[in-house]
């Protein structure tokens, strides 16, 4: 097997051993096989909405308002009548043949349609109920939602905001909350455990409790409407971060920095170099929940940068399609797909890093 | 011991010297010097959180009313003592505590199963499913609320066109007192992403000698996981109930967005960080809002705390203390 | 090691798509060197001045209370907000523009942290009452600038004036409302349209000479509501197989007109307080609670909360529901060119009356400037230029019936060439003279949680068919008497 996952803690204890190589290869297969489709069943539960999302997103208003219409975006084929355009409707005729006709005017009991292939005829009188008639649908996916929310968010500047805001905030939240977590996991800090509780606590009282006294004070210092309060706060850890962290650090032998320090490296150097390609993983994951975080904070930049429209960042810039009365779910759908572009880009490059990170972090010596 | 080699080139020239310390009194000053690291959490705890939250605490025996013109007062314990006695401060408990019976296990439980089958090495195609299955958790939350407010629509939801071609008549999702439960933790799943992501990480880091020792010993892949998996990853399990209990006391956008605060049906979404919420910031009464702030903030503590009491009893670290 | 190397690329892949996102680089430029050196912050750009100002006194505009969250809305108010600038040089006007979903709260932060706005609106009485109390007294300035209030009617005037004799407001844009009507809906099921002028006493006749004539009244409504709703199989609400659940086409909605004690006021004025201080609520917004769930839930020819849901909110733009009730504003979401459902389906009706009464609620919005201001004089200039020079400009993105009589015209013009249709705007002029009084937003002790408690009552009209009124009135009641008594003065 190729991937095997040593630390150098454990192959004193137990002997490292042919792994793998006892189970017959049809049957690793056709395990293989079971869980992929197993798991791909569960995702396609799971991400079922999603496909809700990318439906809506491509439909227009009138599309959405067709409760009882195809899951797809569709709309009934249409034909030019004197100016208007009519619904083709597929229509069954006394004779027991089936005709697709123009409906010019429904009605309960006799609805009048139009030929398309002869016009002139007129109009043709239909009895029965048009309500059972099926249209003439066709696939009318409106690909300009995406444009259309790419301009009314003015996107590039939101994009830019938000990359700002959440770029930087990643980078300061990162070294910081790695600083304090080694900080508090590797050394004898008095009052760790106080410590520890203090800064759970910060994130037990509710956000808003600390709102109107925290807005004060970033006023009072000149700081609504800039990214200084969306940015700055992270420059000093948080309870999440280090948390995570923390309980990695304690994962990792103690041998090895101690080891490190009798070696003569100090405690900045036994982090950087012993300590940290150890937690990549770790550490790229915070990095990504943070990023992902700061993407899709809404109030925070909502309240602070409320004058400043050009400084908000997408989470912000969504809302326009969900103002008091007229919401356009069509658009918020299109918009977030757009939105989500990026993160997802990210995701995949990091996933890379993480995950050949652990694979290879007991081979690597 | 196997002592690494320390390979670093660039960063390990760097002059570490105000903390470079004499190899003798390493063990007494080295907690001086962890307290360094954790400085800036100190500075920044100081700065952004400690004056907002004894503002807070000081609110709660005031009635500050956040858009009145009347000088705020100082009113002792009365609104500690109306939140004894008051009926909705007991149901939105009631409310938060039936909702966490379903949503905490589901929410340490669902992530972790999913890591399980996202480690499996004869997985195809490891690295899409986990991208796949971690994207809800961007999609914005406006968006988020929208889909499901439609996915799990009585009428046009595809959950229940779905149910019917099995021939269930599914419930009216978000109308009804109890399947409402079900449909908000169906929600949050599409939030596990962070979780999920960490339990992998951490599965991962598991030795596999270790797995291949406990095969050794005729282990079945259930004993395995349950005397290699769970203890190693222990300390995971542990953070993410934490995080999910945290997530649990301040609930409330949720049920905010879909039902416009007003805690339908019949008070069912009423929940606890709701209620503070709309005292707060619907009837702009921050004087007794900071109070039921704070009233959650002491719970919340005690049972956290009591859960770090329990950790030494089934949390295992493999290398470092509790 | 290596893999960190990707990490960087990614980053400084970020960046440089941040760097070219956007023009505006100088500001953002100092942030990053603000905020990179680890250490306590160093300085306070924070400033909101983005280009030199000079000696302007900054006079700031929140929106979102009411209207004007809208794309077209914010766009036309940001227009106003650049020509007010460019006309003079004393006064930087800034707007605001906040999401509705979170407004009351951001505003009451401002307030609370010692940062209020100048300027609050377009806020209707609605959201005045929330934050009632803390509106400067125009009286003053009226007096002092010479303001010319002769371009209203005095009634107009007075209806702004507070008990305790002040003026916090001034007039701007109402809203009369009455019945939006689908025709195509009508033409499908061969009904009479809707009257259009309303009788000597503002009763009106439905369908004269037809076989539906009869007094347009709300069980008229409900009787041809029934022939409008249709399920998917065809059959309307007078058929014994309609099957309510798979409704396709109603016949009725109050159209964001639902809130308890707003449709309950169509059935005629009132006020939910006795004269002892206690909730009463009258008896016409009884009968209309039990009217519409009825029309939700037994004949099925309203839609209920999913259904609305489903709808996307917009009940009657969709195109599935024959009449709604509403008012003026309801224009700002019948689409126009813009959008892609033409506006061209719809004309207007006059409300139908209760019992020999016609009731028309009203919606009167307009700016108002906070007691709070360090600037009054600066801000009621302000206020004259979006009142009068701006006027015309706010009130057709607002869809809102000028207060001022000479703009009425233009007005309608502009909403003309939105409507190419043809729409009988007269109904909505008529519909003025039916105004209710007292207003279904007269200030209430507790107004939010008034609201509140009329919300849950609301929902559970929308959501539950064995919702049992005659016992959640008095329940309601009494929750409003302990409101009403928690909050008195």
């Amino acid at each position: 097997m190729a991937v095997t996952v040593r630390r150098p803690g454990q192959n004193l204890r137990r002997p490292p051993v042919a792994s793998s190589g006892s189970m017959p290869g049809k049957r690793r297969l056709f395990e293989g096989w079971l869980i992929t489709a197993f798991t791909t069943l569960v995702l396609i539960v799971f991400l079922m909405p999603m496909g809700y999302m990318a439906v809506t997103s491509l439909k227009s208003e009138q599309q959405l308002a067709n409760l009882t219409g195809p899951i797809l975006p569709m709309s009934p084929a249409t034909f030019e009548y004197e100016g208007r355009q009519l619904d083709m409707m597929t229509v069954p005729m006394p004779d027991g043949s089936e005709m697709e006709l123009a409906m010019l005017q429904p009605g309960r009991q006799v609805s009048q349609f139009i030929d398309p292939a002869n016009p002139e005829a007129g109009p043709i009188q239909w009895e029965g109920n048009w309500r059972i008639l099926q249209p003439a649908y066709e696939l009318d996916p409106q690909w300009q939602n995406f444009p259309r929310a790419w301009e009314n968010m003015k996107f590039p500047l939101l994009l830019r905001n938000t990359l700002i805001i959440a770029g930087l905030g990643t980078l300061g939240a990162v070294a910081s909350s790695i600083l304090v977590g080694y900080g508090l996991s590797r050394f004898n800090v008095p009052f760790s455990r106080t410590i520890m509780i203090v800064l759970i606590a910060t994130i037990i009282l509710p956000g808003f409790a600390t709102l109107v006294p925290k807005y004060a004070l970033f006023y009072r210092i000149g700081w609504v409407g800039t990214f200084l309060p969306l940015i700055v706060p992270h420059f000093f850890a948080n309870a999440f971060n280090v948390f995570l962290l923390r309980q990695y650090f304690l994962t990792i032998p103690r041998e090895l920095d101690e080891a490190a320090i009798i070696d003569g490296a100090g405690p900045f150097r036994t982090l950087w170099s012993v300590i940290l390609p150890q937690m990549k993983a770790a550490i790229v994951a915070v990095s990504l929940f943070h990023f992902y975080f700061a993407w899709n904070d809404f109030f925070e930049p909502m309240i602070y940068l409320s004058a400043r429209a050009d400084l908000q960042p997408i989470s912000v810039g969504l809302r326009t399609f969900n103002t008091l009365y007229d919401s356009q779910p069509n658009l918020i759908q299109s918009g977030s797909l757009l939105a989500l572009i990026i993160p997802v880009v990210v995701f995949l490059f990091a996933q890379r890093v993480f995950l050949q990170g652990i694979d290879l972090s007991g081979v690597q010596k | 011991m196997a002592v690494p080699a320390i390979t670093g080139k660039g960063a390990a020239e760097q002059p570490a010297a105000p903390f470079l310390l004499p190899k003798k009194t390493l063990a007494r000053r080295r907690g001086r010097v962890g307290l360094w690291f954790v400085m800036p959490w100190i500075i920044g705890f100081l700065l952004w959180y400690a004056i907002p939250m004894l503002a807070s605490l000081w609110f709660s025996f005031t009635d500050f009313n956040l858009v009145s013109n009347e000088p705020t007062e100082f009113i002792g314990l009365e609104n500690w003592a109306k939140l004894f006695s008051d009926p909705d401060v007991r149901a939105s408990v009631l409310v938060t505590a039936r909702f966490g019976l379903i949503a905490l296990p589901v929410a340490v439980l669902f992530p972790m199963g999913l890591a399980y089958l996202l480690v499996k090495k004869n997985l195809r195609g490891r690295e899409t499913f986990r991208a796949l299955f971690f994207m809800p958790s961007i999609i914005p939350f406006v968006a988020a609320v929208l889909i499901f407010g439609g996915v799990m629509n009585s009428q046009i939801g595809w959950v229940n066109k779905i149910l019917e071609l099995v021939g269930i008549d599914g419930p009216r999702w978000f109308l009804d007192k109890t399947y409402v439960y079900p449909a908000l933790v169906f929600i949050g799943l599409w939030g596990v992403g962070n979780a999920m992501i960490i339990f992998i990480a951490s599965m991962n880091s598991v030795p596999s000698t270790l797995y291949d020792a406990a095969k050794i010993d005729g282990a079945s892949e259930w004993q395995s996981f349950r005397h290699v998996t769970l203890p190693l990853i222990s300390p995971i399990i542990f953070y993410n109930l934490v995080i999910a209990l945290i997530g649990l006391f301040n609930y409330f956008v949720v049920p905010f967005v879909l039902y416009n605060g007003s805690g339908d049906p019949g008070g069912a979404t009423n929940f606890y960080a709701l209620y503070f919420f709309r005292v707060g910031f619907q009837f702009f009464n921050m004087g007794y809002a900071a109070t039921l702030a704070w009233a959650l903030f002491v719970a919340a503590i005690a049972i956290t705390g009591l859960l770090f009491w329990s950790a030494k009893y089934w949390v295992h670290y493999e290398y470092g203390r509790s | 090691m290596k893999r960190w190397n990707s990490v960087a690329v990614v980053v400084a892949l970020m960046m440089v798509i941040a760097a070219c996102g956007g023009e505006t680089g100088s500001e953002t430029t100092t942030t990053t060197g603000d905020t990179v050196g680890t250490e306590a912050p160093t300085t306070t750009s924070g400033d909101t001045a983005e280009e030199p100002s000079g000696d302007r006194t900054q006079i700031r505009w929140f929106v979102g209370i009411g209207a004007g969250g809208q794309p077209e809305q914010a766009e036309a108010q940001n227009a106003v907000v650049e020509e007010f600038n460019a006309s003079q040089d004393e006064i930087e006007l800034v707007i605001e523009i906040v999401d509705n979903d979170v407004a009351y709260e951001t505003l009451a932060t401002q307030i609370a942290s010692d940062n209020p706005p100048d300027i609050i609106g377009p806020v209707g009485r609605d959201g005045s009452n929330a934050f009632s109390g803390l509106y400067l007294d125009l009286e003053p300035l009226v007096e002092s600038t010479g303001f010319d209030t002769s371009i209203w009617p005095d009634e107009t005037i007075e209806n702004f004036r507070e008990p305790d004799g002040t003026l916090p407001g001034l007039p701007f844009a109402s809203f009369p409302s009455f019945i939006f009507f689908n025709k195509a809906l009508f033409d499908e099921a061969g009904l009479p349209y809707p009257p259009q002028e309303y009788g000597p006493d503002g009763v009106s006749v439905y369908g004269e000479g037809t076989e539906y004539e009869g007094t347009w009244d709300f069980n008229k409504v409900a009787e041809i509501g029934a022939i409008l709703a249709v399920d998917a199989n065809g059959n309307d609400a007078t058929s014994p197989d309609f099957d309510g659940n798979n409704t396709t086409q109603w016949g009725f909605v109050w159209q964001w007109t639902d809130r308890l004690f707003q449709q309950g006021s169509f059935w005629g004025a009132g006020y939910p307080m006795a004269d002892d201080g206690t909730a009463d609520v009258p008896q016409t917004w009884e009968d209309e609670w039990k009217w519409y769930h009825d029309a939700v839930w037994g004949t099925g020819f309203a839609p209920g909360q999913e259904e609305l849901d489903a709808l996307g909110g917009n009940a009657f733009q969709s195109g599935a529901v024959a009449m709604a009730g509403t008012h003026l504003w309801y224009t700002c979401c019948v689409r126009d060119d813009a959008n892609n459902i033409p506006g061209d389906f719809f004309d207007l009706a006059v409300m139908p009356s209760n019992n020999g009464v016609v009731t028309t609620n009203m919606h009167a919005d307009t700016f108002r400037i906070l007691a709070s201001t360090q600037h009054p004089d600066e801000a009621f200039a302000v206020l004259d230029y979006l009142l009068t020079d701006a006027a015309l400009q706010l009130l057709t993105a607002y869809g809102a019936a000028p207060a001022d009589p000479t703009l009425t015209e233009d007005f309608f013009a502009s909403l003309d060439e939105r409507y190419p249709q043809g729409v009988n705007w007269q109904v909505a002029l008529d519909s003025a003279a039916y105004a209710d009084v007292p207003s279904h937003e007269q200030f209430l002790p507790g107004w939010e949680q008034y609201k509140e408690a009329m919300d849950t009552l609301q929902s559970g009209l929308l959501t539950d068919p064995e919702l049992d009124l005659d016992a959640a009135i008095p329940e309601l009641e009494a929750n409003l008497t302990a409101i009403f008594e928690e909050n008195a003065e």
